[in-house]
């Protein structure tokens, strides 16, 4: 018996272990990775501890932009979904009782309604709209910010709907009349009265359209027009090159959201302790040095604790450099890439030597789209270099075998900025720079197994600086050597 | 407004029929019309205005006969604004959104010169392509997209399955150990990664998935395997994405109704000699249903409508319904048939949402709760 | 306010679809009357309130408050104040902004409106607690404070429903004397709701009882104590014995009544019934228990005297209660005033009871009050 309680114990202990690592190991990883010097963000060859990664985020126009987008239309969103969904709320209290249910089916079927369909919906219909009214309504009705406000708010209306039913389950209607009946106007009993009771619900029921709206991607995708908002560009980027200055973002996005439900629990423990002690219930008055709102409020101690450390980190990143340690990265990565040149070298002279008696040389620096032939070997050797899909967009859209080189190169680009360190940031060959990075960087030297593999693997760091068309060569050259 | 509508609705209908007169005498005018002018002139838009100002004035003696006991309790400008609002949510944002949607999806996809002249015309092409493909011929089947649908309607069930599993065992831990501090941390580690962004969170995930992310990185470092694992190509990147995406929505509404279950009724149950197994059958599920099916719900639907995690990590070979949908609206623009597959998965989630909900016994008003 | 403001109820009916909640009610309450409606739960006392203060419209007939129509006039703009049964005072507000709400929806200063609420809170004694919150006073203070509400908007017509029925018995009886007290300091008419028919007759000038929609008698405690109109009102209003009968002979205002099992009983008509009542009619006799009395020479009350066996007696301290076999089952109740008898009688034994003739009242039979 008490072993089975024992059991049961551990199992339970550990099925909270699994579920949680699920839930919050990536994060804590992609926060990590924020602060890895490696271009690729990991944290498994580890670097240099830098703050570069902030710096490229805080340079990122585009990204700025987007903010601005998602706090205009996140504002927006917030005014008119709390306001629908009060309205809807007050009027699911007063309904006829047998209309109640299909008005509720009504107004929270947007929920259920996939994102996708009602971004289309919102587009389709206001683009009609404006053709029936005339070019008058043409701006307005295909304005990005417009349509993407109408199209968040049908559905997050719905969530602050329910917030408000809850709140308003538990308000007496006799208020309004009483204030009714003391002369008040119906506007000044709504203000007065029934706005006070619901205030507690129109500020959780913002923050969470604010959240809503500023994380939504399915239905903001088809409406943004020329209005990216910040999920937009950031699933941009995502898709078509990962690099670490997201994960700097994440990791700002990952502390504020810490912060917030740490300050919100902190505020909520600190109530009800206030009330506790209104309702003269015996409180510890323990001796303790610390100050009185943290104690017996773990979510305080949590708050000051993690404040700390986010300023810690901060203060850190003004006195730290990390260029020691990077040049030392640097060096290790030069004398491993020189160490690969060395052999690629030899290998392409053998392999000129070889397609030099089958015929013409497919290897002209010319800058052109690599030739069809190699493009097609290419892609089988793309598809076991570690980056090589990964960044290739033609591989996300699912159309394979569609993505040119050249394409390769520019969706790459705008991924990173430029770097004061020269060819280890160089946008151009992020992918080919973090491939070296991630493997070169696991040991002093190559392993066996890098060796083996070594032909697969991709083309030396300096050899497409200086041409993006080059670099799918060099890989389908590598490729068909092998 | 409650119980007074019984006597209204004989106010109603005299009203309604006295209003009705018009449009009789407008239609007779438009036949008249049609007939002598053939075709559209300045009289038949002038019919039309008068057709849309009679609908006005319908409405507006529908809304104050049906809701006169609405303004007396919420106020003339109050009740207004509430109505206003509501009408323009329910009927703008809603309705004909849908309704024109579904209007687009019969059409073909025309050049703007040519959009309402004689070409303009209902169709059902769009939805012929989906399941016979561009040729529309006889014997051929666009099996690629119908294996798309297939295929992303079965994922999004097993998804919410798995969530399921996975998210019952903590429900009931946390619903019914109430109060303690640990638990409220559990809760707001929960919550946290409830409000970090979908895409964020397909990164992390593609991070730990990328062919030379973490997972394979650690693995190779600790010589598990000797080559990186394509976790993408494989689709674990996408199921674990999708799980992991909608996972809260699964638990939280289970978490609200186990909490509001009494805990002497699984202490008397036990009394009563009941093993856990049947604890949970007969009294704690059941309690639970209305959570359960919330939250199944929301996670079918959410799933079978992703796209931020079939674009960050689905693999190259296998696309999500929505990408189609996607790239038929962003990539072809062409809305209509855009339009076509977004209603195909509308009605294909919902009707298998309805038929669970019926099979299982839940109503509409217990979602969201 | 010399006389206060009358209220007048016109043929008004109120209906709520097919059912009708107030069924041709006709009430004229005098200016500075305390007035009551009396009547047991989901009887439509609380309609006709409504439809006084203006939340509900009348299906037909007229509401006149002062001699004026009130029709399509809202609650906010009559000379009227509410004081709800759950008290509904506003939760997030303090005791004064309470009190003074009505003032400040019409602009008045902040000021003006602690003075006048300094005022009011000195009236219900409770100074110095205007800054409170209403959930950090008792269930009496509350009452206090919806009343001085109330006030403050200086109504001409106060309309309480059931305001002390969330209160515990002591203080429900503290309160009576205190809201009679108030009402005739203040000297405005008030309109009071109850199913305690205790409040109804120990504060009204007068007393309309009603029962499922309909007024069944409108008049003072005296009369609905002692010439009830209905078997329901001398059913629900106080405790009663019925004796159902037949009238034998009808001489002026009283009757001669053959009742089931008690013999042939003389009682007063009621005054509704005077010239209605026959003999031969199906007939109501009503006889308060404490208009019940020991016999002590019998003969002499030939006609208002009656036998019957005993079935239990119960001691309540002030009185006596004595529980003998009567009509249909039911049970004659006699008490008596504890006067330091040991006891009144024996289980089992016939008691001979006698009353006084003007303490019993007939009445064609009709419906009672549900017990």
């Amino acid at each position: 018996m008490r072993s089975n309680i024992l059991l049961s114990r551990i199992a339970l202990g550990l099925y909270l272990v699994i579920f949680f690592t699920y839930l919050l190991g990536p994060l804590v990883i992609m926060s990590m990775t924020a602060f890895n010097s490696n271009p690729f963000p990991t944290i498994i060859p580890w670097d240099c501890f830098s703050f570069e990664w902030f710096q490229v985020l805080a340079n990122d126009e585009r990204i700025l932009r987007a903010i601005l987008n998602s706090v205009i239309i996140g504002l927006g969103t917030v005014v008119l979904s709390v306001a629908m969904g009060l309205a809807a709320s007050l009027i699911l209290t007063q309904i006829w009782p047998r209309w109640r249910s299909t008005y509720y089916t009504i107004i929270i079927a947007p929920i259920l309604i996939p994102g996708v369909v009602l971004g289309i919906s919102t587009v389709v219909f206001w683009d009609r709209l404006s053709r029936i009214l005339g070019p008058a309504t043409d701006g307005l009705f295909h304005n990005g910010i417009f349509l993407t406000i109408l199209g968040q708010s049908t559905f997050i209306a719905s969530y602050t709907m329910l917030v408000f039913v809850a709140r308003l389950q538990r308000y007496d209607p006799g208020l309004t009349e009483a204030a009714l009946d003391l002369g008040a106007t119906h506007v000044q009993a709504f203000r007065k009265i029934l706005l006070p009771f619901m205030r507690p619900a129109i500020a959780s029921a913002a923050v969470l359209a604010f959240l809503a709206s500023f994380e939504n991607y399915n239905t903001t995708t088809f409406t943004f027009g020329r209005y990216p908002t910040l999920t937009i560009e950031l699933a941009q980027k995502v898709r078509y090159g990962i690099n670490p200055s997201i994960s700097a973002l994440a990791f700002i996005i990952v502390s504020l959201t810490v912060f917030g439900a740490l300050a919100t629990e902190a505020w909520r423990r600190g109530r009800i302790k206030a009330e506790a002690e209104r309702n003269g219930e015996a409180v510890a008055q323990g001796r303790s040095i610390l100050p009185g709102f943290l104690r017996g409020n773990w979510a305080a101690g949590a708050l000051v604790l993690f404040s700390f450390v986010v300023i810690t980190l901060f203060w850190t990143a003004r006195v730290y450099s990390p260029d020691q340690c990077k040049a030392e990265v640097r060096a290790a990565k030069q004398a491993e890439a020189a160490k690969r040149r060395e052999e690629l070298l030899r290998r392409r002279a053998q392999q000129r030597m070889q397609q030099q008696m089958k015929g013409p040389d497919i290897f002209t620096p010319s800058g052109k789209p690599a030739p069809a032939e190699g493009a097609s070997t290419g892609k089988p050797a793309g598809g076991k270099v570690p980056f090589g899909s990964v960044f290739d967009p033609g591989n996300l859209e699912g159309q394979s075998g569609t993505g040119a080189a050249p394409d390769q190169g520019s969706n790459a680009a705008p991924a990173a900025k430029p770097s004061p360190f020269g060819s280890v940031f160089d946008p151009g060959n992020l992918a080919n720079q973090a491939g070296a990075g991630a493997d070169g960087e696991s040991g002093e030297a190559p392993s066996e197994k890098a060796d083996e593999n070594g032909g697969e693997k991709p083309a030396p760091p300096f050899g497409s600086v200086f041409d993006p068309g080059n670099l799918k060569g060099v890989g389908g050259g590598a490729g068909e050597g092998n | 407004m409650g119980k007074t509508v019984a006597s209204k609705a004989e106010k109603l209908s005299i009203s309604t029929l006295l209003i009705s007169i018009i449009p009789i005498v407008i239609i007779v005018l438009v036949l008249f019309d049609t007939l002598v002018s053939d075709g559209f002139s300045a009289a038949s838009s002038l019919i039309v205005g008068l057709i849309i100002l009679w609908v006005a004035v319908i409405c507006g003696v529908l809304a104050t006969e049906l809701f006169s006991d609405f303004f007396r309790t919420n106020g003339r400008l109050l009740g207004s604004v509430m109505l206003g609002l509501v009408a323009f949510w329910i009927i703008v944002l809603i309705l004909l959104p849908q309704l024109s949607m579904l209007d687009y999806s019969f059409r073909y996809n025309l050049p703007p010169s040519e959009q309402g002249g004689p070409k303009d015309v209902y169709t059902l092409a769009n939805y012929r392509h989906l399941i016979y493909g561009a040729g529309g011929g006889e014997g051929t089947y666009n099996t690629v997209d119908l294996m798309v649908f297939l295929r992303t309607i079965i994922a999004a069930m097993a998804v919410t399955v798995a969530d399921l599993i996975l998210c019952y065992p903590l429900a009931y831990y946390l619903g019914q150990s109430r109060g303690s501090g640990f638990v409220r941390l559990l809760v707001v580690l929960l919550i946290i990664p409830y409000w970090i962004n979908e895409i964020l969170r397909a990164f992390a995930l593609k991070i730990v998935f990328a062919d030379g992310g973490i997972l394979n990185a650690a693995m190779m470092k600790l010589g598990l395997i000797d080559q990186p694992i394509d976790f993408i190509r494989a689709d674990v990147a996408l199921y674990a994405g999708l799980g992991y995406a909608y996972i809260l929505l699964m638990l939280f509404p289970m978490y609200n109704a186990i909490e509001s279950l009494d805990r002497n009724q699984i202490e008397a149950a036990r009394d009563m000699g009941a093993s856990w197994i049947r604890i949970h059958r007969r009294i704690v599920i059941p309690h639970a249903k209305p959570g359960i099916t919330s939250g199944m719900t929301m996670v079918f639907m959410l799933s079978a409508g992703a796209l931020a995690a079939p674009q960050i990590l689905g693999g190259p070979s296998s696309l999500w319904f929505t990408q189609l949908v996607y790239q038929w609206f962003n990539g072809s623009l062409n809305w209509q048939q855009g339009a076509a597959y977004a209603i195909v998965l509308l009605v294909a989630s919902i009707t298998i949402v309805l038929t669970f909900m019926k099979i299982f016994k839940v109503n509409m008003g217990d979602i969201g709760k | 306010m010399a006389g206060g403001v009358g209220v007048d109820l016109e043929n008004l009916w109120i209906r709520f679809g097919d059912f009708v909640a107030v069924r041709d009610a006709n009430v004229n309450i005098n200016g500075g009357d305390f007035f009551s409606f009396l009547g047991p739960s989901g009887c439509g006392k609380t309609t006709i309130l409504r439809a006084i203060s203006g939340f509900l419209q009348p299906s037909e007939g007229r509401v006149l408050i002062g001699g004026n129509d009130m029709a399509g006039i809202g609650p906010n703009k009559r000379p009227t104040a509410l004081i709800f049964q759950n008290l509904a005072l506003f939760p997030l507000m303090k005791i004064w902004e309470n009190i003074t709400f009505s003032m400040e929806v019409k602009g008045a200063s902040s000021a003006e409106r602690r003075k006048r609420a300094d005022e009011l809170l000195e009236m219900i004694a409770l100074e110095g607690q205007g800054d409170k919150l209403p959930s950090e006073l008792s269930g009496g203070q509350k009452q206090r404070v919806a009343i001085a509400r109330a006030l403050c908007a200086e109504p001409d017509v106060l309309l309480l429903d059931e305001p002390l029925s969330a209160l515990d018995l002591k203080l429900r009886q503290h309160m009576r004397t205190e809201l009679r007290e108030i009402q005739q300091r203040v000297g405005i008419t008030f309109i009071y709701i109850t199913h305690d028919q205790g409040e109804a007759l120990t504060m009204s000038d007068n007393v309309a009882v009603m029962r499922a929609g309909v007024i069944e008698q409108i008049g003072t405690g005296h009369d609905v104590y002692d010439l009830p109109a209905t078997p329901f009102v001398a059913s629900f209003v106080g405790e009663n014995n019925v004796f159902r009968g037949r009238i034998l002979e009808v001489n002026g205002t009283e009757a001669l009544i053959r009742t089931n099992r008690s013999g042939d009983l003389l009682a007063q008509i009621t005054p509704a019934a005077r010239g209605v009542l026959k003999p031969g009619d199906e007939a109501m006799m009503f006889i308060r228990p404490e208009a019940l009395s020991l016999v002590d020479d019998a003969g002499a009350h030939e006609k208002t005297s009656l036998t019957a066996k005993v079935v239990n007696e119960e001691f309540e301290g002030n009185s006596y209660s004595v529980f003998l076999e009567g009509d249909g089952g039911k049970r004659i109740k006699m008490s008596l005033p504890n006067v330091g008898q040991d006891r009144i009688a024996s289980k089992g034994e016939d008691l001979t009871l006698k009353y006084e003739l003007r303490n019993a009242v007939v009445m064609p039979a009709g419906e009672l009050a549900a017990e």
